[in-house]
């Protein structure tokens, strides 16, 4: 906060009347305490906040680990079973660099897939919001396109497609496209309707209303989309490596699934499983600074 | 006051159909206001008197008759930003500090119809409703009293003609309630600009309506319609000292008096 939010501002009008209401105005408003803004915390203070949150997970996955490596042994589990946990890390530390590149390979083909899906649904849902009878010609497609089985229809893109990024893509981006698409039109359409009363008293252009009004009231929609198709979006591009991969983690664990190497499967999993997390805390990241404003980022205390 | 015909609505009749069902919400409402009243309507739920002040607002069409200011349908004043709004509900944008909310009139529609307003009239208006200590802090950071401030400083802050309030500080709690009365006086007189602005001021609260308006119009439910209008002749400014003032216990009297009559318990 600069020093000239802090210091009173000139007089308001060279009315004496005017200049001493402000004052008094500012006493009253003054004994009205605001909240403190959650953001502003200091980074010392963060830290063991995020310690305190984390920690009981980390706990709970060396538990379920340790109860795991534990079943293994008891019962002798052969390893091309199940293999044990130290034996899926002891894997991935042999080879990192293969992992985090076939790792990039997915999370590539993930991102793509997401940033096209996302694009088309804002755009499908923009026109949307716009007129309900484009609502009605497009809302059945969509609902086409999202009932049909990825599954069935992977093995046709290898075809059309070929092997490569951009059957992976196709299916990342089929696979968010409808989540995202629904939240945006709920998202668009969830306006305060005394907001868009003062929007039209102004004269506001449809844009004017788009871009100040519906796009950021519909930010906390979007992002609750985002969430979980982030994740959904590694999922599409797994299945699609399944089917037509030539790289990238999904193709590993298939090929390694059908030489019986569970280890090298496994690493695959706990490789997908970081990737996974590590989205969804930049995720969670990203709203907290975007949707500071929204109620579901503040700190219940 | 001046005798000057700002706002004439002349037969504005509203009715919602819908399948057989009919809803007379207005019936008939003639008014005239001058330049710089300050007109209070008043009246039980479902009077129209919110529907009124949309449609002298250009935010709906009467079924028939018309409003115009100026000689003008409201829709021209809107696209000179000559109307001002503020609601029961402060709908501030949350994604804006205070400041960026009393600067959002100025920048719609491409800014037109605020020619030569700018960051100063927003920091002068900021400060007017006294909250220049605040500017940058965002509404889930304020009171709703505060919001609603923001809100008051956002409709003034283009100079409008004519400010229409939609029982501004009916959500408020008592006090901040009787504050904010005070503080509306205040901020009309002296940071709505040198320029007459008229003001339109919907509330189911009878001291209210005494103790802000010039006139004050009953209106009664079923059709909505105007059934009476009182001068209310109280020297300005007004201070807290009024409520007690015997004359200012008459006219609350003669309000309650005259809506009992329409009011079936």
């Amino acid at each position: 906060m600069s020093a000239r939010d802090l210091t009173p501002q000139p007089p308001v009008s060279e009315a004496e009347h005017g200049l001493r209401s402000a004052r008094a105005t500012a006493r009253v408003a003054r004994t009205e305490a605001p909240v403190p803004h959650p953001s502003r915390r200091h980074i010392g203070p963060w830290l063991r906040e995020t310690a305190a949150l984390i920690l009981p997970a980390v706990i709970a996955l060396a538990l379920a680990f340790g109860a795991w490596e534990a079943w293994i042994e008891i019962k002798d589990v052969k390893p091309y079973l199940v293999p044990a946990p130290s034996a899926v890390v002891q894997r991935l530390w042999e080879d990192p660099w293969f992992f985090t590149q076939e790792g990039l390979r997915t999370l590539e083909a993930a991102m793509l897939g997401f940033l096209a899906g996302t694009g088309v649904a804002l755009a499908l849902a923009t026109l949307m919001s716009q007129a309900r009878v484009l609502e009605r010609s497009i809302f059945p497609l969509a609902i086409l396109v999202k009932v049909t089985p990825i599954v069935a229809i992977a093995p046709l893109l290898t075809i059309w497609f070929g092997f490569g990024l951009m059957p992976k893509v196709f299916i990342a981006g089929l696979i968010v496209f409808f989540p995202i698409m629904v939240n945006a039109l709920i998202g668009f359409r969830s306006v305060n309707p005394n907001a868009l009363a003062l929007f039209e008293s102004l004269s506001a252009s449809r844009f004017e209303v788009f871009w100040r009004l519906r796009l950021p009231s519909s930010l906390p929609y979007l992002f609750a989309a985002f969430r979980f198709s982030i994740p959904l979006s590694v999922i599409g591009a797994v299945v699609a490596e399944w089917f037509s991969g030539d790289r990238g983690l999904g193709s590993v664990i298939y090929i390694a699934n059908n030489n019986l190497d569970m280890e090298t499967a496994f690493a695959g999993v706990f490789m997908l499983a970081i990737l996974g997390v590590a989205l969804f805390l930049v995720t969670t990241a990203v709203e907290r600074r975007v949707l500071f404003w929204h109620e579901s980022n503040w700190d219940v205390r | 006051m001046s005798n000057d015909r700002h706002i004439v609505i002349e037969g504005v009749e509203m009715v919602y159909e819908s399948g057989p069902q009919r809803l007379h919400a207005l019936d008939g409402i003639d008014l005239t206001i001058g330049r710089g009243e300050f007109v209070s309507i008043i009246g039980p739920s479902g009077c129209g008197k919110s529907t009124l002040l949309r449609i002298i607002g250009g935010l709906q069409h009467p079924t028939s008759g018309r409003v115009l200011i100026d000689g003008r349908p409201p829709r021209d004043l809107q696209r000179d930003k000559q109307l001002g709004f503020v609601f029961q509900d402060p709908s501030l944008l949350p994604w804006r500090s205070v400041v960026e909310n009393v600067r959002l009139p100025l920048q719609v529609n491409k800014g037109q119809g605020a020619r030569g307003k700018g960051q100063e009239d927003v920091d002068i208006l900021v400060d007017a409703v006294g909250l220049g200590e605040f500017q940058r802090y965002y509404p889930h950071q304020l009171s709703g009293g505060m919001q609603q401030r923001v809100a008051l400083a956002r409709s003034l802050v283009t100079s409008p003609s004519v400010l229409l309030m939609d029982e501004p500080f009916g959500a408020l709690d008592e006090i901040t309630r009787t504050a904010m009365r005070y503080e509306l006086m205040r901020v009309w007189r002296s940071a709505a600009g040198d320029r007459d602005c008229t003001v339109i001021f919907v509330t189911h609260s009878i001291a209210e309506a005494v103790l802000l308006s010039d006139r004050v119009v009953v209106m009664t439910p079923q059709p909505g319609r105007v059934s009476s209008i009182v001068n209310i002749e109280l020297a300005r400014p007004r201070t807290e000292d009024i409520e007690a003032d015997p004359a200012f216990v008459a006219y609350t009297q003669h309000l309650r008096s005259l809506l009992r009559e329409h009011v079936l318990v």
